[in-house]
């Protein structure tokens, strides 16, 4: 089921969460709505459950008007970041809630509700734990429970609030591939809310980067990424090195001219470039303008920083080029700029 | 034992745990033990039979009749608004919210004797609506609509007090998921949100009965003392403690200390059952 927003403003008092917010969820797709804490992308999805009504602006589910259709009325499944499992039920009545509340008349028999409930506890991998309670399970269970009672339903579109934010690292990771395999498996049309950029790229068809209440981007993970439209996307996707600049005739200067770039953008005056720290490349000069001021090696990979004309600079590389280099801390090098972006001031 | 020995620097020695332990048990003796003693030895001094006679006698039989009726409508009104009150205030965000949860701690820090005049001056024969209760046959001071109403002001805030903070805790969020899920309103409620604040509910619910059938200054104001009509409980041993008839007073004294234990007992109960239940849910 496709999903069409069109023009949605909320404000929550003085402040404004979304404004004028315009977005088109595929049918079959898995988005993402990423941004910092603040930025409107829960209250986006909260919207599109029904669990929040917007100020002004109009929600299409698959062609239809949807505002006025309360959450039970939309076919969606919702999956909070804390799971939200009802406490005094066992996993089984948890996911077969959404059957057992259904009206007389729509509802299965005994035998139908058990039988989809046992095979969606076996879609998430948790058939052994039917008669447990939400507090005997692990987090990551937890998080899988919500999912088999979320989909439970069969609902038209599923929504995801944060859905790893509250799992440890790990988990967060196998749960994530997890997911994606389960959106290839039943293609039912997805969007999750995260602010981990690393979770978006990974896992999403397209991302939505958003900051206070506006898109900034709409993409594929690599479309963002290799080509922000914005200085606020470039910083929050990854890493980057940022520097006041001053162009001219297709020229960046950086720190007086200690450093230049060639950039193809119509861009004049004074201006901020970024580059990411692998595409920052260093290399050992006896009497260099660089100094390297420090080494840290994090598992394979090894981040070098360096001061340049007052600036100090990030530079990444894997660990097997940083002993192919032999540099230092203290030592002189020459730096060189593979890939830069320039935006206007 | 290195173990054992840091454990025993982490304890206080004997002679002063003893001595803590001594004092505590001599003061519950003192104030707590000594006193519902001496209501039990007071009513049966006489014998068991004029200790039944004074609880069968048709004064005694009023008053405990009265006080049962009291609790009755005071209790059920007090569960319906605590549940309605903790609800607003733990799952919506409104203005005066910090006024309502003031308002519902009132009762608490008024004086019951306050409490009682507040309604002998609203609804009393020369009060704000006496005119006009009096115009339509109404009487509410001095007979049983004044003891519920004033019961029901006193006994406000023990079921909404019990269940805010819990359902503060609780939050929202399982309704949300419920209503989501296809839940209809009511169906949130009976499977989701009443199952999670059922013991809470309940241990409010106790202490509310036995305070309403307790109470004794708000009453005392708005009953006229009516011997066999609005004498409660608590006010019939007054009377009868005044004209020094001390087995009667003590007997019906005791069926109060009775009811006293019984709500001790199934308030542990409840703790037990309910501390058990609270440690599960938090435990992450």
């Amino acid at each position: 089921m496709a999903i069409q927003v069109s023009g949605i403003t909320k404000r929550f008092g003085a402040y404004k969460a979304l404004d004028a917010v315009d977005l088109e969820v595929r049918s079959g797709e898995l988005l993402a709505l990423l941004g910092p804490s603040g930025s409107g992308k829960t209250t986006l999805l909260r919207i599109m459950a029904g669990l929040e009504s917007p100020d002004s602006g109009s929600l299409q589910l698959n062609g239809e008007e949807a505002l006025g259709l309360k959450p039970r009325d939309r076919q969606v499944g919702f999956v909070f970041q804390h799971y939200a499992l009802f406490r005094h039920m066992t996993v089984f009545d948890n996911v077969a809630f959404g059957l057992n509340v259904r009206p007389r008349g729509q509802r299965f028999g005994s035998a139908e509700i058990k039988r989809r409930v046992t095979e969606l506890l076996e879609l998430v991998q948790l058939g052994h734990f039917a008669d447990r309670y939400p507090a005997q399970l692990s987090g990551g269970q937890r998080q899988r429970v919500a999912l088999a009672r979320a989909l439970a339903i069969e609902p038209k579109v599923l929504l995801l609030d944060e859905p790893f934010g509250a799992l440890d690292a790990k988990v967060r990771k196998e749960l994530r591939r997890w997911l994606r395999k389960l959106h290839d498996d039943i293609h039912i049309t997805s969007v999750f809310v995260t602010h981990d950029q690393e979770e978006a790229l990974e896992l999403a068809d397209r991302v939505v980067v958003m900051s206070q209440g506006r898109i900034e981007q709409i993409g594929s993970p690599a479309d963002v990424y290799d080509h922000p439209s914005s200085a606020f996307v470039y910083e929050f996707l990854g890493q980057v090195n940022r520097f006041d600049c001053t162009v001219e005739n297709g020229v960046a200067q950086i720190g007086n001219g200690a450093l230049s770039i060639a950039t193809d953008h119509a861009v004049r005056g004074a201006a901020i470039a970024y580059v990411r720290p692998h595409d920052l490349g260093v290399s050992p000069a006896v009497g260099g303008p660089g100094r390297v001021s420090g080494i840290h090696v994090v598992g394979p990979d090894a981040r070098v920083e360096i001061e340049l004309a007052g600036l100090s600079l990030e530079a990444e590389m894997d660990r097997e080029r940083l002993t192919a280099l032999g540099i230092a801390t203290g030592d002189r090098c020459a730096v060189h700029i593979d890939r830069a972006r320039v935006f206007a001031r | 034992m290195p173990a054992d020995r840091s454990a025993a620097a982490l304890r206080d020695p004997a002679w002063m745990r003893g001595l803590l332990i001594a004092t505590a048990l001599a003061f519950l003796a003192l104030f707590l033990l000594l006193p519902l003693v001496a209501v039990f030895a007071e009513a049966l001094r006489r014998g068991v039979a004029a200790y039944w006679a004074a609880l069968v006698e048709e004064d005694a039989v009023a008053a405990i009749k009265l006080t049962l009726i009291v609790a009755v409508f005071s209790v059920p009104a007090n569960l319906v608004f605590g549940v309605a009150a903790s609800w607003c205030v733990a799952k919506f965000d409104f203005r005066g919210k910090n006024l309502l949860i003031t308002l519902i701690d009132l009762p608490f820090s008024v004086s019951p004797v306050i409490s009682g005049l507040i309604y002998v001056l609203l609804f009393g024969l020369n009060g704000l609506m006496g005119p006009f209760l009096k115009a339509q046959g109404i009487q509410i001071i001095f007979a049983v609509p004044g003891l519920v109403l004033a019961t029901i002001f006193v006994t406000f805030p023990f079921v909404a007090r019990e269940l805010i903070p819990l359902m503060q805790e609780q939050g929202s969020e399982e309704e949300e998921a419920a209503l989501v899920l296809g839940a209809s309103g009511w169906q949130t409620f009976w499977r989701v949100t009443l199952p999670n604040i059922k013991w809470g509910l309940l241990y409010g619910v106790l202490l509310c009965n036995a305070r309403a059938m307790g109470e004794f200054g708000a009453v005392s104001v708005v009953s006229g003392h009516i011997r066999g009509y609005t004498n409660t409980m608590p006010l019939h041993v007054e009377i009868l403690y005044n004209e020094y008839n001390f087995v009667a007073a003590f007997a019906v004294a005791s069926v109060l200390a009775m009811l006293a234990l019984v709500t001790l007992v199934a308030k542990t109960v409840l703790e037990w059952r309910f501390g058990a239940e609270l440690a599960a849910t938090r435990h992450k």
